[in-house]
């Protein structure tokens, strides 16, 4: 076995600037993605629950094939299947000083459409949580459906959807690299094309591995951090009342913005 | 299923002529299934403005089930309720009641106040945010009044000063005591009360039904159901008696506990005093 010492070192210390912007594009990809696919998996979630049947049934069957066919396949479905069949090409779009090319699009529709189907569940599961009872009095109060989610269900649900959330970024993060099948510069291709041009694969994989390694230990510190605040001590198990120190960091966030 | 007025002769006579004014909530030959099994079999209640109304009966009788329907937290399959003057969780058309809006379902529940067996208080709110929470969404009242009415509300029931407690920090009867009061903040018609002392302990009982007892010597227009056969004697003007998802028997306290003479009443009493006896 050879090990290049000072290869491993030098591109783990010092990274070259087409390194650190994959590393980049793999962050902004997870984030964004995460961004569009929570909000996504609201949207369905709230569809599942919807008494209107059409609505309900379209949120089933988007969480049944997303969640049901490989996100790889889905990737090269998306951007190269529905270009090849003349259904949808993306085009690079320019945004003054940014430019989102083609790929990078698709790979964040991708990402987002598969992370929705399962942030649909989660939320679901964590709108079940909530005592029916408190929505009930909401209702007798005159709220709306709409403003008892917002007000009384979501805010209490959020406990629940928080945990499970930290851990579908964390799979976010190492699930982005599947984009460079369809050519996005992300952290995994530009790892690819330095092992083409120098075939040092081992060193090359052990470095993307750490700096997938550093990604996910620092989300997981800060994911921490945002539990600590969150999630319940549960004395009382499941659906027991959150704490208090907890409870202000919770309304701040729901409240921040609304007057 | 969902029937309509015109099979039912004596709901289509409500239908036409606008309640009298002191009627505040009218029930008219209200049915109700749940699926093959049926709740209400043909319910009808008038309850004046001012005049506290008191359902008793043995459990399963329906009378949770029918004063749920008073603000279509049940649907209804046949019949007709109204509200201050308002059908309430259907709308005429054509001659037939259709099921109404949900915005038009969440106006006329604001008129009509519900206090829970389970309290069901906002568990991520304190006291004075469950109070002001309603009046500030939904009638559009500003922060500083609707906080201001809500402290006048937590000194009525006798709960000044715990404004910043959360729910899990109260016991059931204060929790049920803030639960009339964000009922009482939207200013209803009417309140209902669902066994509200169902799920206290014995010592708690008591704070709740004074609290209860107060605003029917204030005049609120107030529809009880309880087990209390105590509290049913004294503070209502008029007793109900359900079972088997009807009224058999209604009249003054009096007529209810002393006079009537009616076979299944009596069992049912003589029932309560054994267990309260033991």
């Amino acid at each position: 076995m050879s090990f290049d010492w000072s290869f491993f070192w030098h591109y783990l210390l010092e990274p070259s600037s087409v390194y650190l912007n994959g590393l980049l594009l793999t962050v902004v990809l997870s984030v964004v993605s995460q961004l569009f696919g929570t909000a996504l998996g609201l949207a369905a979630a709230l569809a599942r629950l919807a008494t209107f049947r059409p609505l309900h049934m379209a949120a089933r069957f988007y969480i049944w094939v997303m969640r049901g066919t490989p996100l790889l396949v889905q990737i090269v479905f998306i951007y190269t299947g529905l270009a090849a069949a003349n259904i949808l090409r993306f085009h690079d779009v320019h945004l003054g000083f940014l430019l989102i090319a083609g790929n990078v699009q698709a790979g964040i529709l991708a990402l987002s459409l598969n992370e929705g189907a399962y942030m649909a569940e989660i939320i679901r599961a964590g709108i079940a949580s909530v005592d029916h009872g408190q929505a009930e009095a909401a209702s007798s109060l005159g709220m709306t459906r709409g403003l008892l989610m917002r007000r009384i269900v979501l805010p209490q649900a959020l406990r629940l959807i928080i945990p499970p959330l930290g851990n579908q970024f964390n799979i976010m993060l190492k699930n982005s690299t599947l984009v460079s099948i369809i050519g996005v510069p992300e952290l995994l291709l530009i790892t690819e094309s330095i092992n083409s041009a120098t075939f040092r694969t081992f060193e090359l994989y052990t470095v993307v591995g750490l700096y997938f390694l550093t990604l996910t230990t620092l989300w997981g510190l800060a994911q921490r951090g945002i539990e600590a605040r969150f999630a319940a001590p549960s004395p009382a198990g499941a659906g027991a009342v959150a704490g208090r120190p907890r409870r202000f960091a919770l309304r701040n966030l729901i409240n921040a913005g609304s007057p | 299923m969902m029937g309509s007025v015109a099979e039912s002769p004596a709901a289509a006579a409500i239908v036409a002529p606008k309640a009298a004014d002191d009627v505040v909530v009218e029930a008219v030959d209200v049915h109700k299934w749940f699926g093959a099994s049926k709740v209400l079999d043909g319910v009808s209640l008038s309850v004046r403005r001012g005049e506290t109304v008191v359902i008793i009966g043995p459990s399963g009788s329906g009378k949770t089930t029918f004063v749920r329907c008073l603000n279509h937290l049940e649907t209804i399959q046949q019949g007709v309720i109204r509200v201050n003057g308002h059908f309430i969780g259907y709308r005429l058309r054509n001659g037939k009641m259709v099921p109404d809006r949900p915005r038009n379902i969440a106006r006329q529940r604001r008129d009509v106040g519900m206090v829970f067996q389970r309290f069901n208080l906002f568990a991520h709110m304190t006291a004075l945010e469950n109070i002001i929470e309603a009046p500030i969404r939904v009638r559009r009242i500003a922060r500083d009044e609707a906080a201001a009415t809500a402290r006048a509300l937590l000194s009525r029931v006798g709960l000044g000063g715990r404004e910043n407690a959360y729910p899990a920090q109260l016991s059931g009867g204060q929790q049920q005591r803030v639960a009339i009061a964000r009922a009482l903040a939207m200013r209803p018609a009417v309140m209902l009360f669902d066994e509200p002392t169902s799920a206290l302990d014995p010592e708690m009982v008591g704070e709740v039904l004074a609290v209860i007892r107060e605003l029917a010597q204030d005049g609120m227009t107030m529809i009880v159901v309880t087990h209390e056969m105590d509290f049913a004697r004294e503070v209502a003007d008029r007793v109900v008696v359900m079972d088997k998802g009807a009224i058999i028997d209604s009249g003054t306290p009096h007529h209810v506990f002393v006079d009537s003479r009616h076979p299944r009443l009596r069992a049912f009493l003589a029932k309560t005093r054994f267990q309260a006896a033991s």
